[in-house]
């Protein structure tokens, strides 16, 4: 037909250009829908317990022990120097709820075997890294406050 | 063409596709005629499918605009201990509710929808509704007499049972029905209203029935199903 | 690089005509093709009158009333994944789309109105399909399924209006119920069936969530498709006006031939 088509601007006629349009409305109407689909399917408020919490006071922790606390998934140790972290019971492999030896001092994943020191590190198993810590704080009242959304270095210590 | 030429013997042992068939149908006070007819047809993609995206389109963009606009209601909790004023169903159960009013339960709850399901489902398989002649077209007098009994039949029900909603439409119809005993026209509505069948008629009545019982029971029911204007009191 | 050379170049590529078998719009034979070899369209036949696929033969309400119901399915289970049929989190969860879940207002309000405004294009449709005689033989069994599917739509919107669990909810369901009460002789019991118990409690609420999710839907698809199919079986749409609407029969026709 018109031997300038190769060229011409994309939309070299009429129909192409009105094609070009009710393509690009059609397009962006899809990407709407897609964005608001996954907005609408990801929740705004769930009903789960809070990630901040409070662990008791100082004194239910003696200096030199781990101490289990099942219920939020931690285990809470207090070193001979009384400082104290919290640390991450659940296994770093693949998520089973780990539990404390005391004779040995080690923590073992029932799964496959990982085993863990008392401070975390990983001695044995499948378990690729150790066990992460969690921000651990006073408040006014000298109760301890766990907060698990908060991860922190290997090295973080609540000195006391 | 000599009688020798002519053939009578149809000689199916060859091709057989290539056998000349006609058929004659052979009805009473006609002729043979073949039913030829010449329809325009068209591919469907892209002509209907085309069509049919965009219809889709245009539901689904109408449907956005009225969702973005008119907000679906949500009252208080379900209470059972306290029941609102007017209790209303929905919507298309308004008409029979209204019903209700003025019929008791087995009758306008049970009876009548079961009716009407039924008549609706064998409407296909009389005669009747299957040939469609002009109402007034034979017969006239025998018409008319069976229209009016059947009209005060059913107004006479209504009456007795103080069902004016469903007393004064029937009459007007019928008024209108007569129309064309008075006019000789055959253009416009009163050509229109002759053209009509009986069948038209009953499913008119029926239709029409259903709308007045309806916008009643949605907009002219108030509080304990007292009557109310909802251009003085709102609707309920 | 207009959009068609786009898709002429893409319809060549080899993971590409092994889903999309023959088609394109070049002839009529592809054109055939693309209705024939696709599992959604091949419903439809290959070639339509030009009469029957106009505005004013059916007002498109039959397909206005399809596109409806995938709306319907759409939103609806999409609305299905933030609600609980127990009492009393119905009534919190319609809450919490509502104010909450993003586009949670707009899904149900598409859902309601949608379903609102079914119920009065599939009456529209069957004025419409007996104003036109297409009810007539060879169709009667068409219109006895389309019958059976305006019940279907009346009972979908009815058991669905009981699921926010608020007072209109409630009470609206509870005037239906006392009007199935009524039934002579089986009426308490279809009642008792019906609400699986004695009142509207939980029992009524997931009764009738399953009715409206999944058995009612389950009859009405399998409903739909036997229609789709008598249509096409039966000769096609009988078109409102045109050549081959219904006529009224005068003795002036008879003249004619039957």
């Amino acid at each position: 037909m018109d031997k300038k088509d190769d060229k011409e601007p994309k939309f070299h006629d009429r129909r192409g250009f009105l094609s070009a349009i009710g393509v690009g409305c059609l397009g962006a109407a899809c990407l709407g829908s897609g964005v608001l689909s996954i907005e609408y399917l990801s929740p705004n408020s769930v009903l789960e317990p809070s990630p901040r919490f409070n662990a008791g006071s100082l004194e239910k922790y003696a200096p030199g022990s781990v101490t289990e606390d099942l219920e939020h998934g931690i285990y809470l140790v207090r070193n001979r120097s009384g400082a104290i972290y919290a640390m991450s019971a659940v296994c770093t492999h693949l998520g089973c709820l780990t539990f404390y030896k005391q004779q040995e001092n080690i923590i073992a994943c029932p799964c496959h075997g990982s085993k863990f020191t008392g401070e975390g590190e990983v001695i044995q198993g499948p378990a690729p890294a150790p066990l992460p810590r969690y921000y651990v704080e006073l408040n006014e009242r000298s109760q301890l406050i766990v907060d698990k959304s908060q991860l922190v270095d290997d090295s973080f210590l609540l000195k006391v | 063409m000599s009688d020798s030429e002519r053939k009578f013997n149809i000689d199916t042992e060859k091709n057989p596709l290539m056998t000349p068939k006609r058929i004659a149908f052979i009805v009473k006070r006609t002729s043979v005629q073949v039913d030829a007819r010449d329809e325009e047809m068209v591919m469907t993609f892209p002509e209907l499918v085309v069509k049919g995206l965009i219809i889709f389109e245009v539901v689904v963009i109408v449907l956005t605009i009225i969702s973005l606009f008119f907000d679906a209601p949500l009252e208080w909790i379900a209470n059972p201990n306290h029941t609102p004023s007017p209790a209303k169903a929905p919507w298309y159960f308004l008409g029979i509710q209204e019903l209700l009013h003025y019929f008791p339960p087995v009758v306008a709850g049970v009876l009548i929808p079961v009716l009407v399901i039924i008549a609706l489902i064998i409407i296909p398989y009389f005669e009747i509704n299957i040939k469609k002649r002009e109402l007034w077209e034979r017969k006239r007098g025998r018409t008319l007499v069976l229209l009016t009994v059947s009209m005060a039949l059913i107004d006479l029900l209504a009456a007795a049972f103080k069902a004016w909603v469903i007393a004064v439409p029937t009459l007007l119809l019928y008024s209108l029905i007569l129309i064309p005993l008075f006019s000789k026209s055959n253009q416009g509505l009163v050509g229109w209203i002759r053209r009509r069948s009986l069948t038209e008629w009953i499913m008119l009545w029926f239709v029409i029935m259903v709308v007045v019982l309806t916008i009643v029971g949605t907009f002219f029911r108030g509080p304990e199903w007292r009557w109310t204007w909802p251009w003085i009191d709102g609707i309920y | 690089m207009t959009t068609n050379s786009i898709l002429e170049k893409l319809k060549t590529l080899q993971p590409i005509r092994s889903i999309y078998r023959g088609g394109g719009s070049a002839s009529n034979l592809g054109r055939s093709l693309t209705i024939f070899n696709n599992f959604f369209l091949h419903v439809l036949p290959v070639k339509v009158r030009r009469k029957s696929i106009d505005f004013g033969a059916t007002l498109y309400l039959g397909y206005v009333s399809f596109v409806l119901f995938g709306v319907l399915v759409i939103t609806g289970i999409l609305l299905m994944l933030y609600y609980r049929p127990a009492v009393p989190h119905a009534y919190h969860d319609m809450k919490d789309l509502t104010f909450v879940v993003s586009s949670g207002a707009f899904l149900r309000n598409m859902h309601r109105w949608s379903a609102h405004l079914m119920v009065v294009v599939v009456f529209l449709h069957m004025l419409r399909v007996f104003f036109a005689g297409a009810y007539k033989p060879p169709r009667e069994f068409n219109w006895v399924i389309g019958t059976l599917l305006l019940i279907m739509t009346l009972l979908l919107s009815y058991t669905g209006y009981l699921l926010p669990w608020d007072q209109l909810a409630y009470w609206a369901v509870n005037v239906g119920a006392n009007m199935v009460n009524a039934t002579p002789f089986m009426g308490p019991k279809l009642k008792f069936v019906l609400l699986g118990g004695h009142g509207i409690g939980e029992n009524a609420l997931v009764r009738f969530y399953v009715l409206h999710c999944v058995i009612i839907p389950i009859f009405a698809v399998i409903a739909i498709g036997v229609h789709f199919w008598r249509v096409r079986k039966d000769g096609g749409i009988r078109p409102l006006f045109g050549p081959d609407s219904d006529k009224v029969e005068s003795e002036a026709n008879q003249k004619e031939g039957d």
